[in-house]
């Protein structure tokens, strides 16, 4: 190596730079702007935060807080909380903002702040920015920087030309792999715990599959919730409504991710977990009837605290609407027995083909038990009251369904189909009627035929959109905004359904009125007609005397929020009857009045 | 040199049959030896070309009971990195020192020393203080240590007493 | 005579980072050091088991105030190593960009940094000027001048596109032409020669004993570069050579860092000119909070400014890193070195020593 030789002019080069221009920058006359990526001081939209705490748990120092906002009512889906920084601790990585699940965390240019009360560091983020100048963006989140996992796995369907003429469940559920990677997704914010009706646990259970460990998920299911088989096929996941993934990307697939857990948890391990649930503190008597959402959902509560539960359930098979409602196809007989299983192997007894009234009387039940929970659910059909609908080749939809399920059980006879039908409704029930119908269409005559008419335009469907899409993919045509009119009958057979242009659904007041326009009309052709415009409850068990002291709003039995009596206080009342309307709703409210009964017993020792 | 020659290398001439190579990557190779061997083994090494030591550390099992101390070795010659992990019993622990094969372990096991409270045999510095002045507690890096917990004892937290939570109205308004 | 004790300690003008040395001087002539470490104790290795493998990211920097990218870039490449985890290619590339325009950034403060010992107050004010470009460019790339977090296991956060290529292309233009002015202003001055030439020696063997590595095991003679020996990135595909000298002093051994800034420029050009297109960043499965690496180890290494510089990483195949060992490249010249070597050096020369020898404080105290 050749080393540089000492020279004694060497110093005096530097001299050359008294006459250039200086490269420092003179602040604080001169400013210098940063950076375009420049992680300076952050903003936040509030309208657009959710206050998810996404944030919080990524934060390397412990900067953020989430601090609840005063007297603010936070709408579903959204939290009272907004995040707060300590800028003592802020490291300004940017990773909140790569994180942030609705993208109202962002970061600015700002970079100076003076101030000698230490106190003004700790700052909440808004639009203003920390100088309350509205500063320009600085670092933006992009593809590669985002640390959410914003695509869905798929699941897989057996293909429509498969399914088409048949009940088996079409739905695969996922494999291993799939259901970790989809679990990898969720970042534990727990806003679907909040919206679901049954404050399922939804984070923690994510988080055992994602951990594999199966058996603390199905412990922290039935926390919350006795039917996981039923609801991981045929909840109306509201939870994904509003999962916080889904402001930028796909929501978590909560349901399949819950079937995967009870689908592939060991037996033994199902059993040990269920039934080491089971407490000796209660003593009391309780009958329940009517073996549906509510009622199984109450009795397995009450089960575990330790009383004696009688249900009483009308027709051969418990479950009701679960188990004559929904089709085969979603959700197979082999789920429900599970869970109602599960349910019987902790002690519960269910008294089938016994019809309160007729094979037991109300007043016996009153005299063996301490209390009697009634949750007999909307199981009668609604009647369309229009020229043509008491023809008999007009079916309810609930008294077509059972008869569905029956014959896919049992090999009954076949329901009667037409060649073409018509549905009235756009609900999922009326989709549940159009599908079995283009199954049974397609056993029959090998081709399909189905019309649906909803009042609903065809954003506003109240149909799930799965069923939709489905339902398009097994050849169903729906025409939305069409009110029936008339069903158009000639030498007794049916030819068709006339429906109008429906412009409004509501009138002035709110009431649900239809408005239609009769100028506007169509006539579909059918020789059947379906009608799915909702379901009624049936009273017909209850003593004149009790219905007497009852007080109804509507069709569904009134009762205090808070206790879940009706106005008898040894009589409770859930479900549909009370509440609505789907299957977890049912549950939590079974749940709550279990709590509730628990409560009465115990008070009234 | 390759990695499967040098393995192939060392355990033909060093006499233990049992030991268990495991390759991490191409230039890289792990090794789990007996607490006794480990002088023997490290001065073999050293000979056949692993010259530098660069580090010792130790890691807490505290699930079986264990501490793993860990010597990275690295030879320039054959282009190798070797991991030699030995395990010692977590109460009591106790090794013999390697600063007679490279006076620079005196460091390295000091700092394992103060860190993770393992006693070197023969190292001059056991029970010193390093980088730890007047430290009160177990060893800060055993896993039953929560420096959460300590630096609450220790230190006050800051306390923001005019914070106050703004109201959502007057953003909107 | 008798023996004073001194405490040469953060507030010495010749003194980087807060670190001290407890010297016993006979005269002018240390008798004996003893490293005292600890001030800047921050509990890293700690902290990092109980961080997310994420938000560790924000942490490691911290290691190495004035290059953290080596940091980084070991974490991530321990991380890649367990976890089996690909690099793209271009990533790879940005690295290199981001590790060598460190290194120059580290260097050229080395360099004017003699000033602070010696007394050559106009080199350390231009040195700054070099490495403040250089920080422009890491803000234009990372969005950070100091600490970027910008490389993260997987490849790098952000990828950049031609005007920021350009723009780097210009700088290390820029700092090349200046490059001959520190030649002239340090390297001929006379009072660099008189201070620093025979001052602050290392033999080949000490510095095998010590454990050294980087510019004062090569100022001994010793061809031994990670970059070389162990390549990462793609250090194999670029061309540059490893300067070495046969006999250290102090001088040697800044002047070695000079050249290592021609051949990082050299390196830098060559990745401008061959980077290829392409992704930047594979990830792990699913949301930052949920990640998980494989159960196993590795320690990942680089050629820092100072020499080996790695990270010895453990993980049961948890959210967390089950332990982290940070190894610092003047670890060995830090803390057993002072002991061993400093004695005869005298009082004036210890600054120098410790300069010229490449001793950061944050990496020993982690």
């Amino acid at each position: 190596m050749d080393k540089p030789k000492s020279n004694f002019f060497a110093p005096f080069k530097g001299i050359k730079y008294m006459i250039q221009k200086p490269v420092t920058i003179r602040v604080p006359e001169e400013e210098r702007e940063a950076q375009k990526r420049y992680r300076g001081f952050h903003t936040n939209d509030w309208e657009e935060c959710i206050g998810c705490g996404t944030c919080a748990d990524i934060c390397p120092t412990d900067a953020i807080n989430m601090e609840k906002v005063p007297d603010y009512d936070a709408p579903e889906g959204e939290k009272d909380e907004r995040p707060v920084i300590d800028y003592g601790r802020c490291c300004f990585c940017g990773f909140c903002v790569d994180i942030c699940t609705t993208g109202s965390l962002k970061m600015s240019k700002d970079y100076i702040y003076m101030d000698e009360d230490a106190d003004t560091f700790l700052y909440i983020p808004d639009e203003e920015g920390l100088n309350k100048n509205y500063p320009k963006e600085g670092y933006e989140r992009n593809e590669d920087t985002d640390l959410l996992d914003l695509e869905r796995i798929a699941m897989r369907y057996t293909k429509s030309k498969k399914r088409k003429d048949s009940f088996l469940e079409y739905v695969k559920g996922f494999s291993k792999e799939e259901a970790k990677r989809e679990a990898a997704r969720c970042v534990e914010c727990g806003i679907c715990t909040d919206r679901c009706p049954a404050h399922m646990d939804i984070p923690e259970y994510i988080n055992t599959i994602w951990d594999d460990n199966l058996e603390e998920g199905v412990e922290w299911m039935y926390e919350t919730n006795p039917l996981p088989n039923i609801c991981g096929r045929v909840c109306t996941h509201k939870c994904e409504d509003v999962c916080t993934i889904s402001h930028r990307g796909e929501p978590i697939a909560i349901r399949w991710l819950k079937r995967y857990i009870v689908d592939n948890a060991p037996e033994d391990v199902y059993e040990e977990v269920v039934l080491s649930n089971v407490s000796k503190e209660g003593e009391g008597s309780i009958a329940i009837i009517g073996a549906g959402p509510a009622g199984l959902s109450a009795a397995y509560y009450l089960r575990t605290i330790g009383y004696d539960v009688d249900i009483y359930e009308k027709e051969e098979l418990a479950g009701g609407v679960m188990r004559y409602g929904i089709p085969r196809y979603r959700l197979p007989d082999e789920a429900i027995d599970k869970d109602i299983l599960f349910i019987e192997k902790i002690g519960v007894n269910i008294h089938r083909n016994t019809k309160v009234g007729k094979d037991i009387k109300f007043s016996k039940l009153r005299e063996k038990h301490d209390v009697v929970f009634i949750s007999t659910g909307f199981m009668e059909p609604r009647h369309l009251k229009i020229k043509g609908s008491d023809h008999p080749d007009v079916v309810a939809a609930m008294d077509f369904l059972p008869k569905v399920r029956d014959f896919v059980r049992d090999k009954k006879q076949m329901p009667e189909v037409a060649e073409k039908v018509v549905v009235i409704g756009g609900g999922d029930v009326a989709y549940d009627v159009g599908r079995s119908v283009a199954r049974l269409q397609n056993i029959k005559y090998g081709k399909v035929d189905v019309t649906l008419t909803a009042l609903e335009k065809k954003e506003d469907l109240p149909a799930g959109e799965d069923e939709i899409q489905e339902g398009k993919e097994e050849g169903l045509e729906i025409y939305p905004a069409s009110g029936p009119v008339e069903i158009i009958i000639e030498n007794d057979e049916i030819k068709g359904l006339k429906t109008a242009e429906c412009i409004a659904l509501f009138d002035d007041k709110g009431n649900f009125n239809p408005k239609l326009n009769k100028d506007n009309t169509e006539i579909h052709e059918a020789s059947q007609v379906f009608i799915s415009i909702g379901q009624a409850p049936n009273y017909d068990y209850l003593p004149d005397n009790i219905k007497e002291e009852l007080e109804f709003k509507g069709p569904q039995i009134k009762i205090n929020e808070k206790t879940h009596q009706t106005s008898m206080d040894w009589l409770f009342a859930g479900g549909d009857i009370v509440n609505g309307p789907d299957i977890i709703n049912g549950v939590a409210d079974g749940h709550n009045a279990a709590k509730a009964i628990d409560d009465y017993i115990r008070s009234n020792k | 040199m390759e990695q499967k020659k040098v393995i192939e290398k060392i355990s033909n001439e060093y006499g233990i049959k049992k030991i268990k190579f495991k390759k991490i990557e191409n230039q890289q190779f792990k090794v789990k030896i007996n607490k006794k061997e480990i002088i023997n083994f490290l001065t073999y090494l050293k000979n056949i070309g692993f010259w530098q030591l660069s580090l010792i550390t130790a890691v807490d099992w505290i699930d079986n009971n264990q501490f793993e101390i860990v010597y990275n070795l690295v030879s320039w010659e054959l282009e190798q990195h070797i991991i030699v992990k030995t395990f010692i019993p977590r109460e009591n622990p106790r090794i013999t020192s390697i600063i007679n094969i490279w006076p620079v372990a005196k460091y390295y096991e000091w700092d394992v020393n103060e860190y993770f409270g393992v006693v070197f045999d023969g190292n001059p510095n056991n029970g010193k203080e390093l980088f730890l002045e007047n430290w009160d507690d177990k060893p800060p890096m055993r896993k039953d240590f929560d420096p959460l917990n300590y630096s609450k004892e220790k230190f006050p937290e800051k306390e923001y007493k005019n914070f106050r939570m703004k109201r959502k109205r007057e953003v909107i308004e | 005579m008798k023996e004073v004790k001194l405490f040469h300690g953060p507030n010495h003008p010749g003194m980087h980072g807060n670190f001290s040395v407890h010297l016993t001087v006979d005269g002018d002539t240390v008798k004996k050091a003893k490293p005292n470490p600890g001030m800047l104790h921050r509990g890293f290795e700690k902290l990092m088991e109980r961080r997310l493998w994420m938000s560790n990211i924000a942490l490691i920097p911290r290691v190495c105030v004035p290059e953290p990218d080596i940091n980084e870039t070991v974490y991530s490449m321990a991380v890649e190593k367990i976890e089996e985890l690909e690099v793209p290619e271009r990533a790879k590339y940005l690295r290199v960009i981001i590790l060598e325009l460190a290194r120059i950034a580290v260097h050229m403060m080395s360099i004017g940094g003699i000033g602070g010992p010696t007394g050559v107050y106009t080199a350390p004010n231009w040195a700054l000027n070099e490495r403040d470009m250089i920080l422009d460019i890491f803000e234009k790339i990372t969005g950070h001048r100091i600490y970027h977090m910008y490389i993260v296991p997987g490849g790098v956060r952000q990828d950049i596109n031609e005007e920021i290529l350009e723009f780097i292309e210009n700088t290390i233009n820029d700092i090349e032409s200046r490059l001959k002015d520190y030649y002239e202003i340090i390297f001929e001055s006379p009072i660099i020669h008189k201070r620093l030439k025979g001052t602050a020696p290392l033999t080949k063997e000490q510095a095998l004993d010590w454990g050294v590595t980087g510019p004062g095991l090569r100022s001994t003679g010793v061809k031994y570069d990670v970059r070389k020996k162990f390549p990462y990135l793609v250090y194999d595909k670029l061309d540059f050579d490893i300067p070495i000298a046969e006999e250290s002093d102090a001088y040697t051994r800044l002047y070695l860092k000079y050249l290592e800034v021609k051949q990082s420029i050299k390196i830098i050009r060559q990745v401008l000119s061959d980077i290829p297109k392409g992704k930047v960043r594979n990830k792990l499965m699913g949301t930052a909070l949920k990640w998980k690496i494989k159960e196993g180890e590795a320690y990942g290494k680089v050629e820092s400014s100072r020499g080996e510089f790695g990270y010895y990483i453990v993980s049961t195949g948890g959210r967390y890193p089950y332990r982290i060992q940070v190894r610092g490249a003047s670890y060995p010249q830090g803390l057993y070195g002072i002991e061993a070597g400093l004695p005869g050096t005298r009082l004036e020369d210890v600054s120098i020593w410790l300069d010229t020898m490449g001793v950061c404080s944050p990496e020993v105290d982690r």
